[in-house]
């Protein structure tokens, strides 16, 4: 199992300010800048940044390009994913998204996950004219062509039902060839069994217990081995699920540095995703953090929902796997690899925590868990890996 | 070859139902697809009416109908024709990518293991 770290650049306002600080916004941008060199010189594999707009407090990660390429220049190993880049073509026109991760790519000397997906918070929806029960529709014939313009000269272009363009060459290239490994946002079941049947990652925000994923898992891949279209010119096959993550001396001590991060991540999310909430937000008015200071009683006493997203939000507050000790994260995400998980991503800057506590437990990660599963994922999972994909023609560009 | 999901569906006509929009997929078929799941949805309606009436918790004590979960993805469940107890699907497309008919296909595939079909 791999690992990695996923930032929306969340920044809640104070419970008493309608504003924040003006420095506020460049502090967590160093901040984050920080935590990925760490991150990087301690060994882990994957930083995955979200593309969100207009969702105050939750994700100031607007143009997470940016931030990528600023990362490429200040670490050399860790793989630089977008978390998703948003494909509909009224968010970014689809030789915008190629071009851009074309050049990341070259920057960063091959070490592009491109993550895509669709969002679906009205904030988003209604700020670019994004009809929502086209969304899904918009984001395949994108993905599809924006794997297409990577790699072929010219372009032949494309006549399609969302977006249309002429021939051209769409440069650059990337350095990985045909493109880089191809991913989708899954909050659903149903959106990990697309990404299996198109021949991409499945990102889950799910929350995923260990035995939901190793049921996922095993038709998962059967799917890539027998029922197997790509949307791509290669193949990535790859599970990811997202943990919260806060480490310390006692677990006690992690849950109290873990502070109102996973509580305000869920809340927000599900602020800005439900249509009831998100849908009526007045935009530079809200107080997030307030809304959600006054009634986290309600949402901590609630018993676990069935509805899959609605659980997610859930499970994220309860922030049950990687919040602990050494030996308590080490027990949980053992779960997760026993499942044949590939990569674990840990959530560590959501919610009000310090800059501080998040470089501590990024290096006793690094130090204390992360060499043993590194050991495994070669002697064990890369094996079962090449079992699973015995039989399968489609080339595979995976950094699995 | 067969989904060992599609083999936990004890209904005869369910499970050929569901085969067929498998090898609609399989084939590329997505609109062919979303069509016959459409149908395959009302029928499990029709089969099991309880399902109308069936919720699924969602947090803070709310709840919602079970069948309001299907996918609004162009082919529509009116939420009138479940008040009415006679569900109907409305296409508001005549055309349908592969993504939205796996989703379709999997939602449907997923209620009917969890419904005991």
């Amino acid at each position: 199992m791999k690992f990695g770290l996923f930032y929306e650049l969340q920044l809640p306002k104070s419970r008493d300010g309608d504003d924040w600080d003006a420095d506020a916004e460049r502090r967590i941008y160093d901040e984050m800048l920080e935590q990925v060199e760490l991150a990087d010189k301690v060994g882990f594999d994957y930083v995955f940044e979200v593309e969100h707009h207009f969702l105050e407090e939750y994700s100031h990660s607007s143009a997470p390009e940016l931030m990528m390429a600023a990362l490429s220049q200040r670490t050399r190993n860790i793989r630089l994913g977008h978390g998703i880049a948003l494909t509909p073509p009224a968010y970014n026109h689809p030789a915008r998204v190629a071009e851009r991760a074309a050049a990341l790519d070259i920057l960063s000397g091959g070490r592009v996950e491109l993550g895509t997906g669709e969002s679906s918070s009205d904030m988003e929806l209604g700020g670019f004219g994004v009809d929502r029960g086209l969304k899904k529709a918009m984001w395949e014939e994108a993905t599809r062509e924006i794997a297409t313009m990577m790699c072929t000269v010219p372009y032949p272009g494309f006549e399609g039902e969302f977006f249309s363009m002429p021939p051209r060459n769409v440069i650059p290239k990337p350095v990985q060839q045909p493109h880089p490994p191809l991913w989708v946002a899954a909050s659903r079941r149903e959106t990990t069994m697309v990404a299996a049947r198109l021949g991409i990652g499945s990102l889950g925000f799910g929350f995923e217990t260990p035995d939901e994923l190793g049921e996922r898992a095993e038709e998962y891949w059967r799917l890539v081995r027998e029922e197997c279209y790509p949307i791509g010119h290669a193949i990535n096959p790859a599970l990811a699920v997202l943990s919260t993550f806060m480490m310390a001396d006692t677990d006690e001590e992690a849950r109290r540095r873990s502070a109102n991060g996973p509580g305000f991540f869920s809340y927000s999310l599900g602020y800005y995703y439900n249509p009831l909430t998100g849908g009526r937000h007045q935009p530079g008015r809200r107080n997030v953090y307030r809304d959600y200071l006054d009634r986290q009683q309600a949402f901590a006493e609630a018993a676990e929902p069935t509805d899959e997203v609605q659980r997610a939000l859930f499970r994220a507050a309860q922030g049950r796997t990687a919040i602990g000790t050494d030996d308590t994260v080490r027990a949980n995400i053992k779960a997760y690899e026993d499942n044949h998980l590939d990569v674990l991503i840990l959530v560590a800057q959501c919610g009000d925590r310090s800059h501080e506590h998040i470089m501590e437990s990024i290096e006793r990660f690094g130090a204390n868990v992360l060499p043993e599963f590194r050991e495994r994922h070669e002697s064990e999972h890369r094996p079962w890996r090449r079992k699973q994909l015995a039989g399968v023609e489609h080339p595979v560009n995976s950094s699995i | 070859m067969a989904s060992a999901r599609l083999d936990k569906i004890v209904d005869d006509e369910l499970k050929a139902r569901l085969t067929q929009a498998n090898e609609q997929l399989r084939a590329g078929k997505a609109t062919e697809a979303v069509r016959g799941l459409a149908d395959t949805f009302l029928w499990m309606l029709r089969t099991r009416p309880e399902m109308l009436d069936a919720t699924v918790p969602l947090r803070a004590g709310r709840t919602m109908p079970l069948v309001m979960r299907w996918p609004a993805l162009g082919a529509n469940l009116s939420l009138a024709s479940v008040r009415a107890r006679e569900p109907q699907i409305e296409f508001v497309r005549d055309r349908f990518a592969l993504s939205e008919a796996i989703t379709y296909f999997e939602f449907a595939l997923d209620t009917a293991i969890a419904q005991g079909f």
